[in-house]
């Protein structure tokens, strides 16, 4: 037995592994020729000397029966077919040769002006600085995005309290560490940058300097440089083309300069960030403040605060002020999200496992009073252990709502109107996803609020309000619902203004009557947003629909409140999560479904006198003054052995978009919270169901979609008449 | 029946395949024929169970099954390859396989009607698939195997499955 591995002992593995699970996998191999071959293979493991692989290959050698053996078997194989003798690590995904490549990129420079190619060859370096690692590559993205998203919130923070020395230190220390990871990684470029920027806030802390609005912007765009280049890094590293960020970063390390110089020099810079007028004004307050400094007792402390940071300032290393970091703060470890999807699915099949225990026969036959209690606790545990899991989705919404400061910032500076953002609930958790995805919906609303609802400061002072506009975003739990609430108090919207460009747009016949809130929704309506007058007119313009589309993607939907002259506000509500999925069970002939209950109105068993024929068919239901559609889900769907009479099947009424739809089953099985699965590319898109949920007993059923169903039985509707 | 067979090495199966067929196929009853699927390809056989229909499904996909809290699609390889469909038995088997659809790697259950054995096939069995006419369609095989006596046909599951945006 070779201890160490040499390139033969994989393949002895290999086959000894090969045939032991061949042999298990038809059965027919006699138990001793099982036994005896997994103890050859444990042998010839334990020879390895890798303890990740001891561990598992300890599983294999103490099962004793052929589940358990099969179980470890293809654990260990699993890991075993990512494992390489040098370190018990799997390798990352194969790194190309990075002098070759750089030679070729380099090579491939078409102009000769030295100063591009000498740009270029940067760009190279950085990229060929992160490829030879792509695990720390990855980590040192992760890791300095993280940064740059705490500074911008902390300097927004600043801005609103100067003079908070905590602030101050909190924006320095991060530029240090990217400073200090990207020298140690070799990425010149992010290096040079973070280096000016940290002198630039070096001589605030120390009091040499003012961090006034100058300051505050040329952070806020190292911020932006910083991230657009790392992002450009990893993209050159996925093989994406990349941007020339080069001239944007050169004018911003002028600015920096020229601030830290305190001379003028940055008014010439062109494209440059920051407004000349205002450096110039700021180069003036510097002078003016530096003499106050002296007495103000903030900076003397900060003075004081900042010696113990100076002994990690000569050595740039990072793990140790990130660490710090984490100690101070909450401790966290980042997981790959199919790891956290597939504890989710396990925990799920454990659940249905324990309930099938539950139920066994001979278990409740056997009324033991020890055993169950000790059912009783393995239930607790395991449902313990669901929502544990179903948590690790979960995370705060404050970071977006972050972003959106900054938005509003910058909105407000660009449109000369004042605005306050007042944010409530950061620490609202949702689904990982759904904070992802709510992004940029949200923008897109914060900037429509800001550019078009709240007015400018005159026509404000006209209306007897604030000049101020005042932009409030929170968000809070209400009924099993996220809502994530936009209140401006700008000038609402117009109802009669929007219902009459509907009109002269076709998308709504003159003489409808549509309630309040029909009429707002219409701004959500393909093709209306592009209406050219309509946001001079009502203050709601562009993509809308767009919005309107993500929020649906989340299974979120929009409200409107509005009042003209006294604001609007947006209720987006979102589901808690979108790993669980609150449903009704039908049952139609053998089949079962699950029906979502966020599309569900109500269900109900007809009476004959609720039904209406057509032709003989049974077509529309009355419910209450209104006429509703009957669809038969079993037609809809070609499953056989349905109910066939309306009134002894169960009609759950359905909604989509203002349609409502009755669908006819033939059983209400209960209502059912389920683990929503996709069905996966094999099936494409598919109208009317969303997703496949597994159910109690083990068996998959198949969600359904309200918008698909109702949507079907519309455009049928329309093609039969 | 319910064992589980994990592929060895998926990295290098390519380049294998790329200079021989030979190699460990698993073989399979299909209407009292022999196929056989490279081993490496096939992620776990279990035994029949209940699978859940999805509308709007060609008849050879049979629907969906919850492996392991995952949701996979199914396919009856008769129906697939146009044979009357069949009852499912003590015998019938769901050969759980891996294959790339567009860009990513999916799996996909096959029922079939029994599961044979795991052969070692030397390139000197395999015969390229021959023309059978217009009749029976080939370009599922990767050839033709012949052992003892018997004809095992070798699939090429990228093929039946791959290639396609979907199953459908």
């Amino acid at each position: 037995m070779a201890n160490q591995p040499e390139p033969s002992s994989r393949e002895v593995i290999d086959s000894a592994l090969n045939r032991l699970l061949c042999d298990l996998a038809l059965g027919d191999g006699g138990k001793l020729d099982v036994a005896n071959r997994s103890s050859d293979l444990v042998t010839l493991v334990v020879g390895l000397g890798s303890p990740a692989l001891d561990s598992l290959i300890g599983d294999v050698a103490i099962a004793n029966n052929a589940g358990d053996l099969e179980r470890a078997l293809v654990a260990f194989s699993e890991a075993w077919n990512v494992w390489t003798p040098d370190g018990d690590r799997a390798p990352g995904p194969a790194a190309p040769p990075a002098p070759a490549a750089r030679k070729e990129a380099a090579a491939s420079v078409p102009t000769p002006a030295a100063e591009t190619s000498n740009a270029q060859s940067r760009v190279d370096e950085d990229v060929a600085a992160l490829r030879g690692d792509p695990e720390l590559a990855a980590m040192f993205v992760g890791e300095a995005l993280d940064h740059l998203s705490s500074i911008e919130t902390c300097v927004l923070q600043l801005e609103a309290a100067p003079g908070d020395t905590k602030l101050l230190n909190d924006i320095f220390r991060p530029f240090h560490t990217v400073k200090g990871n990207a020298g140690a990684l070799g990425v010149t470029r992010v290096q040079e940058l973070a280096h000016k920027v940290e002198n630039l806030l070096d001589l605030c802390r120390s009091g040499r300097h003012t961090l006034g609005p100058a300051e505050t912007d040329a952070v806020l765009e190292a911020v932006d440089v910083l991230t657009a280049l790392i992002n450009d890094i990893q993209g050159r590293l996925n093989g994406r083309p990349g941007t020339d960020l080069e001239p944007r970063r050169r004018v911003l390390m002028d600015v920096v300069d020229g601030l830290v110089n305190g001379t003028g020099a940055v008014a010439r810079a062109v494209d440059t960030p920051v407004p000349p007028a205002v450096v110039d004004k700021a180069v003036g307050t510097v002078a003016r403040n530096a003499a106050e400094a002296q007495a103000e007792p903030w900076t003397r402390e900060s003075a004081s605060a900042v010696e113990p940071a100076p002994s990690s300032d000569s050595a740039p290393k990072p793990t140790p002020s990130r660490r710090a970091d984490d100690i101070a703060g909450q401790v966290s470890v980042k997981v790959d999200t199919r790891k956290l999807d597939n504890l989710v699915d396990m925990v799920g099949e454990l659940v249905i496992a324990q309930a099938i225990l539950q139920e066994d026969p001979a278990l409740l036959k056997a009324a033991d009073e020890r055993l169950t209690r000790n059912l009783a606790q393995l239930k607790r545990i395991t449902s313990d252990l669901q929502k544990n899991a179903m948590s690790m989705r979960m995370v705060p919404i404050r970071q977006t709502f972050q972003k959106m400061a900054r938005l509003v910032r910058d909105l407000s500076k660009k449109s000369g109107k004042s605005v306050d953002l007042v944010l409530s609930g950061e620490d609202t958790e949702l689904d990982r996803r759904v904070v992802e995805d709510i992004n940029d919906p949200l923008m897109h609303m914060v900037r429509n609020s800001v550019d078009h609802g709240i007015e400018d400061a005159e026509r404000r002072a006209k209306s007897g309000k604030r000049p101020e506009g005042r932009l409030a975003l929170s968000a809070y739990h209400q009924g099993g619902n996220i809502v994530i609430a936009i209140e401006d108090d700008g000038a609402g919207l117009n109802s009669e203004r929007i219902l009459a460009k509907a009109v002269s747009q076709g998308l709504v016949r003159p003489n409808d009557t549509l309630t309040p809130s029909e009429i707002h929704q219409l701004i959500f309506r393909p093709g209306f947003s592009t209406a050219e007058k309509i946001t001079e007119i009502s203050g709601r313009g562009v993509g809308m629909d767009v919005v309107r589309r993500n929020i649906d993607a989340l299974r979120g939907r929009i409200e409107i409140q509005s009042t003209i002259g006294r604001g609007t506000t947006f209720l987006i509500k979102l589901p808690l999560t979108l790993a669980i999925l609150d449903g009704l069970l039908l049952g139609v002939g053998t089949e079962r479904f699950v029906m979502p209950t966020f599309g569900v109105r109500e269900s109900l068993r007809p009476v004959p006198e609720q039904i209406h024929t057509v032709q003989g068919r049974p077509c529309m239901l009355q419910v209450r003054d209104k006429l509703v559609p009957l669809v038969w889900l079993a037609e809809l769907f070609g499953i056989e052995g349905r109910e066939t009479d309306a009134c002894r099947a169960t009609v759950v009424v359905i909604e989509d978009d203002g349609h409502q739809v009755g669908l006819v089953v033939d059983r209400l099985l209960g209502k059912q919270e389920v683990v929503i699965k996709s069905l996966g590319e094999a099936f494409g898109q598919m109208s009317g169901v969303a997703g496949a949920a597994i159910l109690g007993d083990g068996r998959v059923g198949l969600i359904l979609d309200a918008h698909g169903i109702v949507g079907r039985t519309r455009g049928e509707g329309s093609r039969a008449a | 029946m319910t064992a589980a067979i994990a592929t060895l090495e998926p990295d290098t199966s390519t380049t294998r395949e790329a200079t021989s067929l030979a190699g460990k196929y698993l073989t399979f009853a299909l209407a009292g024929e022999e196929y056989g699927l490279p081993v490496l390809k096939v992620r776990e056989i279990i035994k029949i169970l209940d699978i859940t229909a999805v509308p709007q499904a060609p008849r050879h996909v049979k629907g969906v099954i919850n492996l392991r809290g995952k949701v996979i699609p199914v396919v009856d390889l008769r129906l697939k390859f146009g044979f009357a469909s069949q009852d499912y038995g003590e015998r019938t088997c769901i050969i759980v396989i891996e294959v790339a659809l567009r860009s990513s790697k999916v799996m996909v259950g096959v029922v079939v009607d029994a599961v044979s054995e795991v052969l070692t096939i030397t390139s000197d069995e395999i015969e390229a698939t021959p023309e059978f006419g217009e009749h029976v369609n080939t370009e599922f095989m990767r050839g033709v195997a012949k052992i003892k006596g018997r004809v095992k046909f070798l699939l090429d599951l990228d093929r039946i499955f791959g290639g396609a945006a979907t199953l459908l």
